[in-house]
């Protein structure tokens, strides 16, 4: 693990409001995560892990405290900033995929280029590249209803990593594999975080996940029970 | 904007069917607004010429008493044709039509007429009034065929007729039909016999005099004589127009019915979009879009319907319209039942401006009924949608 600090968390809630009355989903957080980590926010359901997951990818804002993600502060971010921060530095994998089914597997990585517009030679290599490491060069044209539950969440891996993001978040990323397709894709991202040094976070439950973890923060109700480095 | 066009269009080709649907709907609703209104312009073209050539010209010096649509008028509409017109009579540039009530009796019923007299040498009108030269009849009479139709007489037929002439005195002789000419104007058939202007000036006893007076070319507009009045070729069409203008406007209800259809199929795949592509939305959102571009994504989606439709209308339209245009629409009969000028057939008329405007118009609504639903996308969570959660 290396020592620059890439998030900040400080005295972090967020509250929901539900029929019933508000509910505090995070309810003090306190965390610092740096470069190259592969970290891991682990818990039961509704311990809050998809929620922080979220704040981290200004993709929600806390109630409460400071969040400081790549040196921008979540809460002081408006629409354009955030999205800006999405698309340029942040990197996001999804249980379900989330793959753009009318796209083929070129197009679904080539995505997130797009909007960042490099010229069409650069963006072409890079795509190329990221398929390389994740070993789908042989599915270019096959769209993500041809795939297999494996292959589709290593396109989405691809396509999380081919901006060569600082940070990768990953919400389940293994919930709707097998175990094979599950070690396959965590092998994979740990050789990215070695080659690369971005930072991995996952948002899980799963024990094959966890035991790729070189840090462990286990989250009960919306706090931080225990903050471990592995011994992996 | 280049990308979300780039992308929309991926969107939408990706979306099979559901497009293909709504762009095939789409694209009848342009075909057949442009073929209405190039029927209808084909038919105010067609109008407006028959008109000209049968009974306006390009404008009429009416007799100051004069009133088309009092028929009582007739007995006092008639002057001497001033001299200001004799170069132009003499050239046939100038129709002069005496005009006046009358009676036949054909097949031993009573039937109200008007004689028009109208220049044997005339060249203004369409009107076959040279065949009056090479008649030798004392009282021959040209009439139109529905006229002939209504009243069963065919050239050759001997028929008689009553008049007054301008001391009120009855008089009566017999006719006879030396031609009967097919017109589209209704107003210069049903209803009404021409006869040689001298002759009819002769049994009037109106010597000289006419009561109308029909211009063949626009500088005859610039003569002013005294006790007539100009009637300018856009004030004797008005009729016409305004019949056209009705015919539009009912026309509108239709554009209206099957632009909301089309519209209605793009609203609600639209909606249906939104609601089942949540995942989608979030998942633009988390790569780095901001809401309004999504907004800006589905809204160019929707509307790129229409430049799908536009494209296939032209496929299969270009070759249907093109084919109408050059063989015409028959409507034959409309003008004799109806007492419309509509020819047998008429040729539509499409104009650059006409399919321009059409699909202006139609891309303006569609964008339109596209944006709607998806400002819903401007008020999502990026995290509810991320779940495919209903918002």
């Amino acid at each position: 693990m290396e020592n620059s600090t890439l998030i900040s968390i400080e005295g972090l809630k967020k509250h929901f409001l539900t029929a019933g009355g508000r509910f505090t989903a995070l309810n003090g957080i306190d965390l610092t995560i740096g470069k190259a980590e592969f970290t891991g926010i682990v818990g039961p359901s509704g311990s809050g892990k998809t929620t922080l997951l979220n704040i981290i990818g200004s993709l929600d804002s806390p109630s409460e405290g400071r969040v400081v993600v790549l040196g921008q502060s979540i809460s002081d971010l408006n629409v354009k900033q955030a999205a800006l921060l999405r698309r340029t530095r942040l990197g996001f994998i999804f249980q379900s995929y989330n793959l753009l089914p009318v796209y083929t597997v070129f197009e679904n990585v080539e995505f997130p280029l797009l909007l960042l517009k490099p010229d069409d030679n650069q963006r072409r290599k890079m795509v190329m590249d990221s398929l390389e490491w994740l070993g789908l060069t042989d599915k270019l044209k096959s769209k993500p209803a041809q795939l297999s539950g494996g292959e589709c969440q290593r396109v989405a891996i691809a396509r999380a990593m081919v901006k060569k993001p600082e940070i990768v978040l990953a919400d389940e990323p293994t919930a709707n594999l097998d175990a094979a397709n599950s070690h396959n894709i965590l092998k994979a991202m740990v050789q990215l975080n070695s080659e690369f040094k971005t930072t991995f976070i996952f948002a899980t439950h799963d024990d094959k996940v966890i035991s790729y973890l070189k840090r462990k923060i286990s989250l009960v109700d919306g706090k931080v029970v225990k903050d471990e480095i592995t011994n992996n | 904007m280049k990308l979300l066009f780039k992308l929309a269009a991926k969107n939408l080709i990706g979306a099979g069917l559901r497009t293909w649907l709504n762009v095939i709907v789409l694209s009848f609703s342009f075909l057949i607004i442009i073929w209405h209104k190039g029927l209808l312009n084909g038919w105010d073209r067609q109008a407006r010429n028959d008109m000209v050539n049968w009974e306006t010209g390009t404008g009429q010096y009416w007799q100051s008493s004069y009133d088309p649509y009092d028929p009582f008028s007739l007995t006092d509409s008639h002057s001497k044709i001033p001299t200001v017109f004799d170069t132009l009579s003499v050239k046939g540039e100038i129709a002069p039509v005496l005009i006046t009530e009358g009676t036949i009796y054909p097949g031993g019923r009573i039937q109200s007429i008007i004689i028009k007299g109208i220049s044997s040498e005339q060249k203004v009108l369409k009107l076959p009034s040279a065949m009056f030269l090479k008649s030798n009849d004392e009282l021959p009479v040209l009439i139109g065929s529905k006229m002939a139709h209504d009243n069963g007489l065919k050239p050759g037929d001997e028929i008689t007729i009553r008049w007054r002439d301008i001391h009120g005195t009855f008089d009566a002789n017999e006719m006879k039909v030396i031609g009967v000419f097919e017109t589209n104007v209704p107003t210069v058939d049903a209803g009404q016999v021409w006869v040689p202007l001298e002759r009819l000036q002769k049994m009037m006893g109106m010597p000289g005099e006419a009561t109308i007076l029909i211009c063949g070319n626009v500088d005859s507009a610039t003569l002013k004589p005294a006790g007539w009045k100009f009637k300018s070729s856009k004030e004797l069409l008005k009729s016409v127009t305004d019949i056209i203008k009705m015919k539009a406007v009912g026309g509108i209800v239709l554009y209206i019915i099957l632009m909301s259809l089309a519209m209605l199929a793009i609203f609600d795949t639209q909606v249906l979009s939104i609601f089942r592509r949540q995942k989608e939305i979030g998942t633009y959102i988390a790569l780095g879009m901001t809401r309004s571009q999504v907004v800006g994504l589905f809204t160019i989606e929707g509307s790129l319907n229409s430049v799908l439709a536009a494209l296939l209308a032209a496929v299969y339209g270009i070759p249907i319209l093109a084919l109408q245009a050059s063989k015409g629409l028959s409507f034959a009969g409309a003008s004799k039942d109806y007492g419309l000028v509509v020819a047998d057939k008429i040729f539509p008329v499409y104009s650059i401006g006409l399919v321009v405007t059409t699909i202006i118009l139609i891309m303006i609504t569609t964008t339109i009924v596209s944006y709607l639903p998806s400002r819903k996308i401007a008020k999502m969570k990026p995290t509810e949608a991320l779940r495919g959660k209903l918002q």
